[in-house]
């Protein structure tokens, strides 16, 4: 039972399963935005344009929940053999993060809120408006939106990047600290 | 009496003289529309519509009405465009959506128009409901009905799929009378 809170050594289980589960949603809703946002109006466009909505939506309300559980149950400390700038860096792409994870999908719901196209999610409830149909801002949102998400993608190439580094040359665990499958560490 | 009511509510309106027509002043007026799409309302309205309201003995006597599909505003571009195409409006073949009443008849404090409507080149019988108001001395018409688009084959192919575009579409006019 341990195991599901972060210990000092490791993340615990349901911080890693936050991650993967977000990680996944996010790499397989970008594929979708992407994908659905260049098919010519079409019922398969309006169809994943729907889904990429409602797991936007999802994505969002994950990464609350993820917040909140991240300020009940800190992080493990990073080793401190990495340089002081190293653990700034990771400790500001993480924050940026979870800004990115916020930010992104809000824009997107201001975009389907300003262009009309209201969110009905998974088809099982009506999600509320953010602002009422303007196509200026539905432009504006659009815009804001695609940026967001190009920051987002870059933030995880530099994350996965760092990642293998620690996983793959210096060796020295922290990669490891987020893989449900190796052995916990303890404190 | 209510068509008492009614007939003194028009006749305030309307000028009891005989076959006096008034045209449909599209200035001030709006034609809107809304339908589900992926389960949530999706809002649009036709700018171009005009036609005339003929009335007899202080009674509206005869309708004749049409929009230009071609004049769709949804506030989106791409939208737009595909409603003019052939899938939907076919705005090249049927440049006009027409009603013209065959009767009409006082329902209390409304009216209800039973005619030809004519969308897409497909005619079908409908009851149109509507009122007569007043706006700055000036007759004003207006109402709300709804109807199933795929009677009139708006939506082809792919897009007589009802669960992601809805059949139903409601649509709602209002609009100033000129007397001619």
């Amino acid at each position: 039972m341990a195991n599901l809170r972060n210990s000092t050594g490791s993340y615990g289980i349901i911080a890693q399963a936050f991650h993967w589960l977000v990680a996944a949603l996010v790499l397989a809703q970008i594929g979708i935005g992407v994908y659905a946002a260049n098919l010519p109006v079409s019922l398969a466009r309006l169809q994943w344009l729907s889904r990429h909505k409602s797991l936007g939506l999802a994505i969002l309300t994950l990464v609350l929940l993820r917040l909140g559980w991240r300020a009940l149950n800190p992080p493990p400390e990073l080793p401190s053999s990495m340089p002081r700038w190293e653990r700034c860096a990771a400790l500001a792409t993480h924050r940026l993060f979870y800004l990115l994870l916020i930010l992104a999908p809000l824009a997107g719901w201001l975009y389907a809120s300003a262009a009309g196209l209201s969110v009905n999610w998974f088809g099982l409830f009506q999600v509320p408006d953010l602002v009422s149909k303007n196509n200026e801002l539905a432009e504006l949102f659009k815009a804001v939106h695609i940026g967001l998400v190009a920051l987002l993608a870059s933030l995880v190439a530099v994350h996965v990047g760092a990642a293998l580094r620690h996983g793959l040359i210096l060796r020295d665990g922290v990669m490891h600290r987020m893989l449900p499958w190796m052995p916990r560490r303890e404190d | 009496m209510p068509r008492f009511v009614a007939f003194l509510f028009l006749s305030a309106a309307l000028p009891v003289a005989a076959n006096e027509c008034y045209s449909v002043d599209p200035a001030g007026g709006s034609v809107t529309f809304e339908l589900k799409q992926a389960g949530s309302l999706f809002r649009g309205a036709f700018r171009r519509f005009g036609g005339q309201f003929c009335v007899a003995q202080g009674r509206v006597a005869q309708i004749d009405v049409w929009l230009e599909p071609a004049s769709v505003e949804t506030g989106l571009p791409e939208i737009d465009a595909a409603l003019k195409a052939v899938e939907f409006f076919d705005v090249a073949k049927h440049p006009r959506i027409k009603f013209a009443s065959e009767s009409v008849q006082a329902r209390g404090d409304r009216q209800v128009a039973r005619g030809m409507l004519e969308v897409r080149g497909t005619r079908r019988s409908a009851d149109v409901p509507f009122r007569l108001g007043e706006s700055g001395g000036k007759p004003v018409v207006s109402g709300t009905f709804t109807l199933d688009r795929l009677d009139y084959g708006v939506g082809t192919g792919e897009w007589s799929e009802t669960r992601w575009l809805g059949a139903e579409v409601k649509v709602e006019f209002s609009a100033g009378l000129s007397r001619r």
